[in-house]
């Protein structure tokens, strides 16, 4: 056999290596980029509100209980991340697990002042799981405690 | 490669190599435990949609992750195979024809179970997230091992005169894919993801899983586990199948070939 025609495959052999190793390498930059920056609490959004301007960028906090109010075509309420709270517009679906309390990343934009424009969502839910805890203090109490 | 000299087309690594195990395991071994692998599933279905408790916060669409989970821990175990038996096929002292097998019948799990765990995870997430996909690293990362991954299984097919060095730049590519598992698991450690963080194996490893939950959860992990095992059985003994039937075909070949000379002369 000559060499030639069994040096072929080789190349091809080194090729597919070094496109995988593009690929690691292509995470390593993603890393670095600032596409790794999934969210900005609401300090962070509000600290930078000047530098984001109209820019896009989805905003995480928790929703503030008692600040839900639904208007013909937007759905209000505030997010708040413990230090800054801000007032969310947000015209799109109303996910199923939207409500009080619940860790929530809006995607949008700000508006006027420190109103976030959001027209999509995301629901964060925690890593712990458990069967819906009775509530003693409600519960009928039973006997004599 | 100046080390190895081309072998005869055809052979495959066999003839420069001492042939070794034809399977992996025994037949009554590989028949036990592919009936406790459907029991283990019949088991999983029952306590996945019955015994566990319906989740306080997602509802049923939380009993998912008895599926989602134990995928993609099977993804990392399978990935994790083809590394240590590529590493054990590059270690001159250990190189023998069954390490680059198993690595390449465990890639091929584990792109299934990647795969699996991909879909699984974007059923989970449309009703919890409120989206199918989120460009967050723990996604990203994850979709790209699956890629990686496929990569190396396309890898393998690769045509090569030479296989043992074919076989050793495999394995090298296996070990440079399977960097990305760390990367997946402290992906949501490391960055800010959509993607919740680790439920069992957590920095604190203090599993944040009520009881019959975390049952069900360990019992899915058994049936996926058994299950990889069985199939690994089984595509080892295909690759060993397909290498016998490529050298009788060349045997063949040959023979025809003399035969149609001898008949001319």
């Amino acid at each position: 056999m000559s060499p030639a025609p069994a040096r072929r495959p080789r190349y091809v052999v080194a090729g597919i290596v070094v496109l995988m190793t593009a690929a690691i390498a292509i995470v390593l930059v993603f890393v670095l980029s600032e596409n790794i920056v999934f969210f900005r609490t609401v300090s962070e959004a509000v600290h930078d509100r000047d530098q984001q301007g109209r820019t896009p960028f989805k905003l995480a906090g928790a929703v503030v209980p008692g600040s839900i109010h639904r208007t013909d075509n937007t759905l209000n309420f505030e997010v708040t991340d413990g230090k800054r709270t801000v007032k969310v517009v947000h015209s799109g679906d109303r996910p199923d697990l939207f409500k009080a309390k619940v860790p929530v990343l809006c995607e949008g934009r700000w508006g006027r002042g420190l109103v976030f424009d959001s027209d999509r969502i995301l629901i964060r839910h925690g890593a712990k799981y458990s069967p819906p805890k009775v509530d003693t203090k409600r519960a009928p109490k039973a006997t004599s405690a | 490669m100046t080390t190895t000299t081309p072998t005869p087309s055809g052979r495959g690594v066999t003839a420069a190599m001492a042939p070794d195990r034809d399977q992996l395991l025994a037949p009554v071994v590989r028949r036990v435990i592919g009936w406790l692998t459907l029991v283990s599933l019949v088991a999983l279905a029952l306590f996945g949609l019955w015994g566990a408790p319906t989740d306080a916060v997602q509802g049923d669409a939380q009993r998912v992750m008895y599926l989602h989970v134990p995928a993609a821990w099977l993804a990392y175990l399978a990935f994790f195979v083809t590394a240590a038996a590529s590493a054990l096929f590059l270690i001159p002292r250990t190189r023998a024809q069954v390490w680059d097998r198993l690595a390449g019948a465990s890639a091929e799990l584990g792109v299934m179970f990647t795969g699996l765990a991909l879909a699984l995870g974007s059923i989970w997430g449309r009703p919890v997230w409120g989206v199918w996909w989120a460009w967050d690293a723990r996604l990203v990362s994850t979709a790209l091992l699956f890629f990686l991954f496929l990569g190396y299984c396309a890898l393998r097919r690769v045509p090569a005169a030479d296989p043992v060095g074919a076989a050793k730049r495999n394995a090298i590519a296996a070990l440079f894919a399977f960097a990305d598992v760390p990367i997946v698991h402290f992906s949501v450690e490391w960055w800010r993801t959509l993607h919740q963080k680790a439920t069992v194996f957590n920095p604190e490893l203090n599993p944040q899983i009520h009881g019959v939950m975390g049952l069900t959860l360990w019992l899915g992990t058994l049936a996926f586990t058994l299950m990889y095992v069985y199939l690994l059985d089984r595509r080892y003994r295909l690759a060993v199948l397909e290498a016998d039937q490529a050298d009788v075909e060349l045997e063949q070949a040959i023979l025809d070939r003399t035969r149609a000379r001898s008949a001319h002369v």
